[in-house]
């Protein structure tokens, strides 16, 4: 299983224009993959790949959440999952 | 029989045509007309709103192909497909299941405390209704002549849906001027009323319909008397509209050139672009209130820091004045039970907050601000309403020393009053030295100093801001600022208005803060004078009578045609 934390700093939050370019990106890949915001409730998490689930988890800016995924190309997936969230998910973010 | 009502203005322009009503779909479950399966049906809209997304962007309007885009996405959510499919398996019908798990995930969406994700509840209930529809194997909704939509609300799907040309107007019951329909409207140019409340009852029997979306009215089965009329309006309108694009890039300036800062009063994140486009230097007032009503719990720091980032963002270089939330015993929230009060406005309200039991909320706050400050590297303009002497203006200093403990501060904000109660103005000369700026709110300075109910509508009257004892309150907050060497603003609806511009302007004010739709009639006023004509004037004012007296000197200074409308 292959896990990674990051702190979310898209000025609205997950929103929908880059919820969808996250669970699109999620949908690419063959893990199961799930979604925690740590900041708002630990305990419920959301598979990356619904669109409704990643938006019910309510990110918004300064909130911290952890990605974790199981199956063959989960390394990848958490990586490029990652790397996607730093980039700001097709929007500009500020310092 | 005619009947007219009154909404909201949500895009401008003159329009009469034929009723069109939003197909009323029956909440009995008809058995499946297309012979489709869920999964199909979904896959279908999904379809659906993929072209409808596209062929949105390609016209350009990228903010609502998002919208569809994210439809798209729920339409073929796996989770939410599962639960439908699981309770069809259950033996609920299939359209029953749909709406049952798409109702689960919009409740889920509206109990969040972020204002754009419970916007979206509002599309899985949309994407719902249009996999019943194909469920039914019926058509999407369509115009068959020249119409003006007339509906509840008009959710993204059908507007996108209804064919532009056939599309003269739109009337809702509900809605606000940020609703999906309004903000489509703009963009087409055709006018639109919002939140005109009875509406649809009024309609019932009505066959044509004329809007006036630039004052808001609506009007049933008009007859030919009133369409003149709103005809004149709307020509006249548009006239205006000319004179205000001619100055748009110009800035707020006297005839002779006297320069005053003209800035936006917001109340959302979402109306930056509005004041930006209409050529805001700044905001002199952000209200925050919006953030704390209609919830169950306080927002917290991250979604209230998130807001606050965003203004501060859209604004850059601009200042942006973000005035700490006047909440009192008026507002019933469930986080803040607040005991009743025979007077809010004299109340425990706003900073008085801080010394009542509720520290944390404006602790919160100012956190949020402070952090949104360190985020976008912009300078935060910290607002206190409610101050009423120099021992409020320390307890404010303490609040925010407080908040910013434990926090190495790259940029420091500035901490400055709002002027509207009476003791304050009093002692301006006192207070000013101690913060860096004055922005007087005339509403409730006007309603303290006459001792007028503002939420009293038999006392309009008396609450004319130009009362020559409210002028000179505001003289003496302009002196003692500027004695200090810090700038005073008006964002009160006294700034919005021209004659109070005008008088304002005479009086020496540094800065004029107002709702973006009142930017060009103020230009237009303060165009047509000079400083010094102004200054004569307010010396008269200064010594008239009544707020009616004062308003004459003002209105026979400006130019006859401008007079009418403005």
């Amino acid at each position: 299983m292959a896990e990674t934390t990051i702190e979310l700093r898209n000025p609205s939050g997950l929103h929908a224009r880059p919820a969808a370019t996250f669970v699109k990106a999620a949908a690419g890949f063959k893990s199961d993959i799930r979604v925690t915001n740590l900041t708002r409730n630990p305990d419920k998490s959301a598979a990356a790949k619904s669109m409704l689930g990643v938006l019910g988890l309510g990110v918004s800016h300064g909130h911290t959440i952890r990605i974790t995924a199981e199956g063959a190309d989960a390394d990848e997936a958490v990586n490029s999952l990652r790397e996607m969230v730093e980039a700001g998910l097709g929007e500009a973010i500020g310092g | 029989m005619r009947t007219s009502l009154r909404g909201v203005a949500a895009a401008p322009g003159v329009a009469r045509a034929r009723i069109w009503r939003l197909p009323e779909r029956s909440s009995e479950d008809a058995s499946s007309g297309s012979g489709m399966g869920l999964e199909e049906a979904a896959e279908r809209a999904a379809t659906e709103l993929e072209s409808l997304q596209e062929r949105l962007r390609s016209r350009g309007r990228e903010e609502e192909s998002e919208i569809f885009g994210a439809q798209a996405m729920m339409a073929q959510d796996p989770e939410l497909l599962e639960a439908a499919q699981g309770a069809v398996e259950q033996g609920t019908p299939p359209e029953q299941a749909i709406r049952d798990a798409a109702e689960r995930a919009a409740t889920a969406l509206a109990a969040l405390d972020d204002e754009l994700l419970a916007a979206r509840a509002a599309d899985v209930r949309d994407v719902a209704a249009r996999i019943v529809r194909i469920l039914r194997g019926e058509q999407p909704p369509r115009l068959e002549e020249r119409s003006i939509a007339v509906a509840l609300d008009l959710p993204p799907s059908i507007t996108a849906e209804l064919d532009p040309a056939l599309l003269a107007g739109v009337a809702l019951e509900a809605g606000s001027r940020t609703a999906h329909a309004a903000i489509l409207s703009r963009a087409l140019g055709i006018p639109a009323v919002v939140g005109a409340r009875g509406l649809l009852e009024a309609a019932k029997d009505a066959r044509d319909i004329a809007v006036d979306g630039g004052s808001g009215e609506v009007f049933l089965d008009p007859d030919d008397v009133t369409l003149a009329e709103i005809e004149r309006r709307s020509a006249e309108a548009s006239a205006l509209a000319a004179a205000d694009a001619a100055l748009h890039d110009q800035p707020l300036q006297t005839a002779d050139g006297h320069r005053v800062m003209l800035a936006a009063n917001i109340g959302q994140p979402e109306d930056s672009q509005r004041a930006i486009d209409g050529g805001a230097e700044g905001v002199g007032l952000f209200r925050t209130e919006f953030m704390f009503m209609g919830r169950a719990t306080a927002p917290d720091e991250a979604t209230q820091t998130g807001a606050y980032a965003k203004v501060l963002e859209s604004f850059g270089e601009r200042p942006v004045v973000i005035r700490l939330i006047d909440l009192g015993g008026d507002k019933d929230l469930p986080y803040l039970p607040l005991p009743h009060e025979e007077n809010p406005f004299l109340g425990v309200r706003a900073l008085r907050l801080a010394d009542a039991g509720h520290e944390d909320l404006l602790l919160t706050q100012l956190r949020a601000i402070l952090a949104a400050g360190e985020h976008t590297g912009r300078q935060p303009w910290i607002m206190a309403p409610m101050v009423a002497d120099l021992s409020d203006v320390y307890r404010l200093h303490e609040l925010v020393a407080m908040a910013a403990f434990g926090r190495t501060l790259g940029v420091q904000p500035k901490v400055g009053i709002m002027v509207e109660i009476p003791s304050v103005a009093l002692v301006a000369e006192l207070v000013a030295p101690e913060v860096a700026f004055f922005s007087i709110g005339t509403n409730d300075l006007t309603q303290y100093l006459l001792a007028a109910d503002r939420t009293n509508p038999g006392l309009a009257e008396r609450q004319d801001p130009l009362h020559p004892a409210v002028l000179r309150a505001i003289a003496k907050v302009i002196e003692g600022g500027h004695a200090a060497g810090i700038p005073v603003a008006v964002c009160g609806e006294m700034a919005g208005d021209p004659a109070g511009a005008m008088a304002l302007t005479g009086l020496g004010i540094d800065e004029l803060s107002m709702d973006a739709g009142a930017f060009g009639a103020v230009k237009r006023a303060l165009a047509g004078v000079s400083l010094n004509d102004l200054r004569g004037a307010v010396e008269h004012a200064l010594h008239a009578e009544s707020a009616r007296d004062v308003r004459a000197i003002f209105d026979s200074m400006r130019a006859p045609e401008r007079k009418a409308v403005g």
